[in-house]
């Protein structure tokens, strides 16, 4: 066997290898799953009955030994129950663990030097509804053309450190006198205003640009006269508040904020004429005059939101009724609502303006009314004749308010300048303190109570001044037979 | 057998001037109420902490004292708590008319 050589051609390509990787065996598995049985279900609370719901129901299986406890302690419990009942050990006991002050001392005298240096008066005072801002209304209302003098809305923040008293914290220009002031309830900025040319105002001190933010303007809808009074209402939808103004042009007038236009509308209006006042049979109040009753004090019911109190420059005091349906005999001048007459009843009138009726927030039917006569007169809503009549000044007597923590003590700011306060459950009728800053011939116009802190009170007088009054423990805390003592004096029946 | 727990709890209502009833069990939480929920949470809870500190007082001074009632007594009502075995009953008496 020859083995022959085969010489060809040995060729060499490039080199080439060649590698192959692998992982280890993957364990891979496939399964199913299925359900066998479903169940379906929801909850849903039920609306609760609040009034009247037991705290735990009586099916409860009942904890051990309560029976036991209830039949151990029943007897003593009942006893000293009884002891208590009888007991006499506490009568007449009164304790009082805050800190008594027993003088009353002026805090602050606040004052706007521009209004000063035109002898502006203080026509209104308002504390806002957190008791720390308190503004004031400039102008003036006597003899003369004044009424159409520039004047002011000014507030100061009485809880700012570095309050300034010569120095607002902010001042509204108004082209005209301001006559009434009031801040809204709820919200802290808002304050409405009653002008001298019959418009009402609603600034927003928020906005320190342009703060009005709504006004009524001089629409056919608007007051003629001066507007004496503002008041913010409940509306019926809970929470808005509408302003209802009176003039002395005998119109009592609603109005809503529109929130798109910025502006006001009128939503009701109440004219009183005198033929529609009603005459009670004791009465023998002579009509004079022009026809149209001039209010100059207005009053709200915190207790009843159908009821507003009237008084007129004549003297008259009539209670009125937000649902009245009797049309007015008042001329139409155009008014985009009918209007209607609102008296229901009759008070017995006096001989003079009347210039602030307040109602008492302790007792429904109590209420205060002052005048240019200097008496403090006492009614019930329920009686022609006064309960109570108090001499307050020789001189007028401008405004009126109750306390809002004693329900037996008032103050009154007088002509003379001198802010009389009375307690009616002390024996005398002389006044219980009396606050005079000095400086005769300057009438006080104007007061108001802070209800967040009673112990503040608001005086504004004829000279430009705000003073703030810090009232002693005695005249702001309540006494326990109080509000009995209120009742009892509302019960009694006017001779 | 619960009537039994009810009628006594009738009759301490039914005194003179009484406004209001709790029972509250060993751990404070109320069992029985004839307020509503919200007062008897607020009495159950203030009037557990005050009886504990109490009794707690008494037997500091005494150990072999216990404290057995307990009253308050504010310028509108008074509150009395009658205790035994842990449980306590919280009575509201106001007297002014």
């Amino acid at each position: 066997v020859s083995q022959l050589l085969h010489s060809g051609q040995l060729s060499m390509g490039p080199l080439v290898f060649q590698r192959g990787c692998q992982t280890r065996a993957l364990h891979s598995t496939d399964a199913e799953v299925q359900t066998v049985s479903t169940a379906v279900s929801s909850t849903q609370t039920e609306p609760q009955d609040h009034v009247t719901e037991q705290l735990l129901q009586h099916e409860e299986p009942e904890p051990p030994g309560l029976r036991d406890f209830l039949r151990q302690v029943e007897d003593r419990v009942i006893k000293e129950l009884v002891k208590n009942a009888r007991s006499h050990a506490f009568d007449g006991y009164q304790v009082n663990w805050e800190d008594q002050s027993q003088l009353v001392s002026c805090r602050h005298r606040l004052q706007h030097p521009s209004a000063q240096e035109r002898s502006l008066h203080v026509t209104s005072v308002s504390w806002s509804c957190t008791g720390s801002v308190i503004a004031c209304a400039y102008g003036r209302i006597d003899e003369g053309d004044w009424g159409t003098e520039k004047s002011h809305v000014c507030t100061w923040n009485l809880d700012r450190r570095g309050l300034n008293p010569k120095q607002p914290d902010l001042v509204i220009d108004v082209p005209t006198t301001v006559t009434a002031l009031s801040f809204h309830p709820n919200q802290p900025s808002l304050i409405a205003g009653g002008l001298y040319t019959g418009e009402v105002v609603v600034w927003d001190t928020s906005h320190t640009q342009d703060p009005v933010m709504a006004q009524t303007g001089m629409s056919a809808d608007s007051h003629r006269e001066p507007v004496y009074q503002v008041d913010w209402v409940p509306l019926q939808k809970r929470g808005e508040f509408g302003v209802l103004s009176a003039s002395s042009g005998g119109r009592v007038l609603l109005w809503t904020l529109d929130p798109d236009q910025g502006g006001f509308v009128l939503s009701a209006g109440y004219a009183l004429v005198r033929q529609q006042v009603p005459h009670s049979s004791r009465s023998n109040y002579k009509a004079r005059g022009s026809s149209h009753v001039g209010v100059t004090a207005l009053a709200l019911s915190p207790w009843d939101s159908d009821i507003f109190l009237v008084g007129s420059e004549g003297g008259l005091l009539l209670k009125c009724s937000f649902s009245s349906q009797t049309l007015a005999a008042a001329p139409s001048e155009g008014q985009s609502v009918t209007l209607r007459a609102p008296a229901v009843f009759s008070f017995r009138p006096r001989n003079s303006p009347i210039h602030s009726i307040h109602c008492s927030p302790f007792h429904r039917n109590l209420f205060l009314s002052v005048g240019t006569d200097g008496l403090a007169h006492l009614h019930s809503l329920l009686q022609t004749n006064p309960l109570l009549s108090v001499r307050v000044s020789d001189s007028y007597v401008f405004d009126v308010r109750w306390s809002p923590t004693r329900p037996l003590v008032f103050a009154a700011a007088t002509g003379q300048g001198v802010v009389q306060i009375f307690d009616l459950g002390r024996r005398s009728l002389r006044p219980a303190a009396t606050i005079d800053q000095g400086g005769a011939n300057q009438a006080a116009t104007c007061l108001a109570f802070n209800s967040q802190n009673p112990h503040l009170l608001a005086v504004g007088k004829t000279d430009g001044t705000v003073n703030i009054w810090h009232l002693s423990a005695d005249l702001t805390e309540q006494s326990p037979r109080e509000t009995v003592q209120l009742e009892l004096m509302a019960r009694e029946v006017a001779e | 057998m619960a009537s039994e727990v009810e009628e006594t709890l009738k009759r301490i209502e039914g005194q003179r001037g009484v406004v209001g009833t709790v029972v509250c069990n060993a751990d404070g939480i109320p069992i029985r109420s004839s307020l509503d929920g919200v007062a008897t949470a607020q009495y159950a809870r203030l009037l557990r902490k005050l009886t504990v500190m109490a009794k707690s007082a008494v037997r500091d001074i005494d150990p072999q004292n216990d404290l057995t009632f307990l009253r308050l007594r504010s310028q509108k009502c008074e509150i009395m708590v009658g205790l035994e075995n842990e449980f306590l009953v919280i009575v509201i008496q106001n007297l002014h008319q």
